[in-house]
Formats: structure tokens, C-alpha cells, sequence
């Protein structure tokens, strides 16, 4: 079954009264339980098809459809209850909410979502605990590490148990180590949860733990490979 | 069940977004304090010196109401008396809105003492019932007295006519004018007391006689030219002259009834005119107050932008940031508005009790009729609540653009915001 169907997705940007195409026409299929990665070298459309995906941003053309929901006549509101209730989002610079604990950052996206107050604290302390925090639930962002950021970002990303998660370069801003610990932990929870997740990168060492592999260059699929379970 | 947890977490994510920048939210702060407070005790200042001046000036010579002949005020002439009756004196008498009341004669004539003459206004009273309608006994000047029971050709004369004239206590004057009757009236008062009320045309023109005996030298056969009356609180002025109208609509003499808007029109000139530069002045507070908070909460935005961003891409309804944004705005003005108000009361709390002293500018004041000199502070209600409502409401008013515009942001652009 696909969580993910994007279907000629075309993006053409107009700057300074030229056209700038960022997607020529990419057909993507993402099935349940994928742990795949978008990569290619900067400016090769990974970021625009994940925002195309997460509904942040509509398709010139090509149609995309999120757990078979189709997000092409979808109004902003609407677009927004897709993102909270299908879609867990890991961007590249952490981005969690500065005022909040992390546990409150982990419990937002919950609240959002009108869950009572002791099942939120429950599924917000067992994700954090799944991502190694359960010592630093009541630190703000200020006070953890970058590490220790992006996985209570993605302890945000999968509470909720969304249909998928979208990253975009989660690793970018983490040194080598971090970023493969912090890889290694999503594939865990894929494996684990079998929460399916699609991200960008350009950094090999993602790529080699990646099940499937979706080569991007100027805008258009180049090359796909799936590899085995390591 | 889902909004109130919504709401929840805006005022947990307002309150602390708040204290991000404390040096910010604390100057937003003293600026609404220092506006909220400065219009609370300028209003306090009008208030209570506008109260004053109207008390100051009812209790002179005036009084809260009076009531005369049709067409006595536009002619002022001794042909305009008329004879209170019964049912009127009795509604006066027994009416719970009324302090005391007293009738008068009043007449124009000519002062002649030694080889001078002057052109007099001659106003009987009633010695005792006056004291309890005006403090005119309260203004004679120390080497003299007032007129009381028993006085038959005394005289109180203004202290620059004395002055123009020459009369010192125990003189004796003579005034000629007109009866009631047509008859010529003149008699001989000996100058008992001097009157210095502080208001130049009574100080220049006013001779205060018994009315008994004025009532004999103009031949007025029980006829009165006014009731002046004083009431327990201004503020039952109309009611007391619409009660007054309902005694005498059925008498034959047509009377008049005017309160002391009526009767000083140029005072309420000197009010509007004052209260014009002070709701200017509020304006401007206002003005800076809600361009502070909209300062206040448009830097907030925009320094969030990225965060907005964030909270949009993870589905968090642009509803809500509204709400997060206008909740922040709210409490601040809140604050600063509880903190203001207790300022501005503390500030017209102190001027009430030590009041300005404007004796400096006295002939200035004069000249509108003001005798007043002391001026002091009062909080009403209505000041605080005024303040504190169009404090609030324009803090919202202009936190709505700001955070109509946190709600619009496009989230990817915003997350791209350093």
C-alpha cells in the first residue's frame, strides 16, 4: 500500500521574469514501512518535493496524495489538519519551540490534536524515552545539544503516530557521530513502529543506511535502488 | 474540549514568550503604566477642579437652581416678581433632594454716599436662610459683619465699590430706584459688612440687604424676584427642575426653572472648553500606549517568524496563532494597565487630599467666573473604567494586524527567516 503518491510533479518558479524548474516531472511512490531517502547534490529539488509532499507547497502540476488523501484542492486549514494529524515533520535546524520544554515540544503536536492530558504525557514520555531523553524531558531547547534537539524533534515528529515522517537533512546540522546515531535511531523506529519515513540528504553516510534510495538531479529521478535489511 | 486545550497553550506559550525578552516587555510595560497613569490623574485633575469650580461658584451666589418669573433673567427689572405659593414652598420644604432654599429681591439703583453715585445692584436676602443656600456670609471681610435677624437698614457692600466710593463700616448711604409699584424707592442703610467674594462684577456692584426691608423699600407686597436653591448633590439638578416644573404648571404665573448651566453659561463655556484640551491630551496618551504595544508585539513577530514557521508546518491552525499572539499582547496590557491604574489613583488620591493651589492665578480664573483656587483631584469610576477598557481594547485593536500577519506567514518562507 502507498502512503506516498506523487504522480508527474512539476515546479517551476518564476524569478525576475525567468522560469526556474525545480521539479520536471517526478513520479514517487513511498509504500508503509519505507525507510527511503532523496538524495542528490544541493539545489536537485529533494527539499521542494518534500515541502510538495508535506503540503507546505503546491505542484505547478502533478498530483500528490498523502495516505490517500489528495492534497491538491485542499484549502491552507485543510492542509494544516493533514500535517498534524498524517505527517511528522524533522527539519534540518532542530526548530523546536524555543519557551517549551522537551516534553512539551513533544506533547504541542498532541495537544493540537485535542489528546487528554494523561495519555499525552504517557505517548510524549514513552517517544522520549525511545529516542534515549527520558533524563532531559523538563530541559528547553537551549539546554540540550544539537543531538539531543533533533531527536526530541523527532520524538515530535513520530507522537503522534503520523502516516509518515518527512525529514529534511536531519543530519546537516549534526557532526558525523551524532548524525549517525541519530540515523541509526530513526531506522530502529522504523523497524520497531514501522513508521515510515522519507527524508533528504546529500551525506553518504545517510545514504548507506538507507533502504531505498531515490537519486534526484536538476529536478528529475535519476535512479532508484532498494537495498536489503542490514 | 479541543479549543479550551488550544487556548490553554496559547496563554502557556504567550506568558512565556513574554519573558523572552524581558527589557522589552518592561519597557512596553512603564509605557502603558506611564500613559494608563498620566490620563487617570489628568482626568482626576479635571474632575476634581471642574467639581470644584461648579460647587465653588453654585455656593457663592448662585446656587443649583433658581426659579423666577418668565423672562426675569433675559430683562433682569424689578417688574419681573412673582409670589411663591404654597405648593411650591412645600415641595422645596419636604423635597429629599433639597438642601435648603431661599427667596431674594433683587433690584438695580443708585448708590449716592457723600458727593459720589453709583450705578448698585441691591439684593435682599434672607440673613439666615442664606447661609444655609450660600457662603456669601462666609466672604465679608473680618472688620465687618453679615446681616442677621433683626437688621433692618444694614448694608453688606462689594469691597471695590466700598473702595470706589469711599464707605467704611458705619457709613451711611443712601439708594434710590424704582417700587415694584412704580413708586419711587429710597432709603438710608448704614454699611455693616464688606463683601469680598473674589468675582470683580460682585465685588463692584453688590449691596446685600435684609429682604425684610427690601421687600418695604421697592413696595414689593410679598412678591420675590427669585428662589435660589441648593441641592444635596449636583448631579439631581434635572430632577429636582423637572420636579419643580411639574409644582408649577398649573399656576397662573408662568415661572422659569434654571439650573446652574443655565445660569453660568460662561463656566460651562470655561468646563467644555478645558475638557476639550484634555480629551486631546488623552488621545495622545492613548496614542503612544497602543503605538508601544504595537511595537512591542510587532518586533515579537518578527523575531519569531521562523518559530510561526514551525508551529504552521506542523499543523497548528493559523487560528491559534492569532490567539497565542493577541493572548501576549493581552496580558501584557493587563499588567499595565492594573499597575497604571493604582499609580494614577495613588497620584489623584494625593492631589485630592493636598490639592493644587492656583491662588496664583486668581484674577485669571476671575475672569471666567472662578473663584476657585484650590484645586483637587478626584477619581471616579468612570475614569478608571474608561482607562482601563479603551486602554485594553486598543491594545488589542492594534495587536490584530501583527497577528493576522503571524497567521498568514508562508510556512516555508518563514522557516528560511535566520
Amino acid at each position: 500500500m502507498n502512503i506516498i503518491e506523487a504522480d508527474k510533479i512539476k515546479k517551476t518558479y518564476e524569478s525576475n521574469g525567468l522560469s526556474v524548474t525545480a521539479l520536471g516531472g517526478v513520479d514517487v511512490a513511498v509504500k508503509k514501512g519505507e525507510f527511503t531517502a532523496l538524495a542528490g547534490p544541493s539545489g536537485s529539488g529533494k527539499t521542494t518535493l518534500l515541502n510538495i509532499i508535506g503540503g507546505l507547497d503546491a505542484p505547478t502540476s502533478g498530483s500528490i496524495k498523502v495516505d490517500n488523501v489528495d492534497l491538491a484542492p485542499l484549502k491552507a486549514k485543510a492542509l494544516a489538519e493533514i500535517r498534524l494529524t498524517k505527517i511528522g515533520f524533522v527539519f534540518q535546524a532542530y526548530n523546536l519551540i524555543p519557551v517549551l520544554t522537551a516534553i512539551e515540544n513533544v506533547e504541542y503536536v498532541l495537544l493540537l490534536q485535542g489528546v487528554g492530558k494523561k495519555e499525552r504525557r504517557d505517548r510524549s514520555v514513552n517517544v522520549l524515552e525511545q529516542v534515549g531523553l527520558s533524563d532531559q524531558v523538563n530541559r528547553r531547547p537551549h539546554e540540550l545539544s544539537g543531538g539531543q534537539q533533533q531527536r526530541v524533534a523527532v520524538a515530535r515528529a513520530i507522537v503522534s503516530e503520523p502516516a509518515i515522517v518527512l525529514a529534511d537533512e536531519p543530519t546537516a546540522n549534526l557532526d558525523q557521530k551524532t548524525g549517525a546515531k541519530l540515523c541509526d535511531m530513526m531506522r530502529d523506529l522504523n523497524e520497531q513502529k514501522h513508521i515510515t519515513f522519507l527524508f533528504s540528504t546529500h551525506d553518504s553516510m545517510v545514504m548507506e543506511r538507507a533502504r531505498r534510495l531515490i537519486h534526484l538531479i536538476d529536478g528529475k529521478v535519476v535512479k532508484e535502488e532498494s537495498k536489503g535489511k542490514k | 474540549m479541543k479549543n479550551t486545550k488550544s487556548e490553554f497553550i496559547s496563554a502557556r506559550l504567550a506568558w512565556r514568550n513574554i519573558w523572552r525578552n524581558k527589557r522589552r516587555t518592561i519597557l512596553t510595560l512603564l509605557t502603558i503604566i506611564a500613559g494608563c497613569s498620566m490620563i487617570v490623574l489628568l482626568n482626576s485633575l479635571g474632575k476634581g477642579g471642574h467639581d470644584q469650580m461648579i460647587e465653588d461658584a453654585v455656593a457663592l451666589n448662585t446656587g443649583h437652581i433658581q426659579v423666577h418669573e418668565q423672562g426675569y433673567w433675559d430683562n433682569m427689572t424689578i417688574d419681573y416678581a412673582f409670589e411663591p405659593s404654597d405648593k411650591l414652598v412645600n415641595y422645596l420644604d419636604s423635597g429629599p433632594d433639597v438642601q435648603a432654599f431661599s427667596e431674594r429681591v433683587v433690584a438695580g439703583g443708585l448708590l449716592s454716599f457723600k458727593d459720589t453715585t453709583r450705578g448698585v445692584i441691591i439684593q435682599g436676602i434672607d440673613p439666615l436662610k442664606e447661609k444655609t443656600v450660600t457662603n456669601l456670609a462666609d466672604k465679608t471681610r473680618p472688620e465687618g459683619r453679615f446681616l442677621k435677624p433683626g437688621d433692618t437698614t444694614s448694608v453688606v457692600v462689594g469691597k471695590i465699590l466700598a473702595k470706589n466710593t469711599g464707605l467704611i463700616i458705619g457709613d451711611k448711604l443712601a439708594i434710590i430706584s424704582q417700587g415694584f409699584d412704580g413708586s419711587i424707592a429710597a432709603e438710608r442703610f448704614t454699611v455693616v459688612g464688606i463683601l469680598e467674594s473674589g468675582i470683580p462684577e460682585f465685588d463692584r456692584e453688590l449691596m446685600l440687604i435684609p429682604i425684610s426691608q427690601a421687600k418695604e423699600t421697592f413696595s414689593m407686597m410679598g412678591f420675590v424676584h427669585t428662589i435660589i436653591i441648593r441641592l444635596k448633590d449636583v448631579s439631581s439638578v434635572n430632577k429636582v427642575k423637572s420636579g419643580i416644573i411639574d409644582i408649577i404648571s398649573g399656576e397662573e404665573t408662568r415661572l422659569e426653572v434654571m439650573g446652574w448651566e443655565d445660569l453660568m453659561p460662561e463656566l460651562v463655556q470655561y468646563i467644555v472648553m478645558d475638557d476639550v484640551g484634555a480629551y486631546i491630551f488623552d488621545f495622545i496618551l492613548f496614542m503612544v500606549v497602543a503605538f508601544g504595544i504595537l511595537n512591542t508585539i510587532q518586533m515579537s513577530v518578527f523575531e519569531r517568524t521562523r518559530e510561526f514557521g514551525v508551529m504552521l508546518s506542523i499543523g497548528t491552525p493559523p487560528g491559534q496563532i492569532v490567539s497565542i499572539v493577541l493572548i501576549e499582547s493581552a496580558i501584557i496590557t493587563f499588567f499595565g494597565i492594573i499597575i497604571g491604574i493604582a499609580v494614577g489613583w495613588a497620584g489623584g488620591y494625593y492631589l485630592q487630599v493636598n490639592p493644587i493651589d492656583y491662588s496664583s492665578y486668581t484674577e485669571e480664573l476671575a475672569v471666567w467666573g472662578v473663584s476657585t483656587t484650590l484645586f483637587p483631584a478626584k477619581v471616579t469610576t468612570v475614569n478608571i473604567f474608561t482607562t482601563s477598557a479603551l486602554t485594553f481594547v486598543l491594545g488589542l485593536c492594534f495587536s490584530i494586524f501583527p497577528a493576522y500577519r503571524a497567521s498568514k506567514l508562508n510556512p516555508i518562507e518563514a522557516l528560511r527567516q535566520l
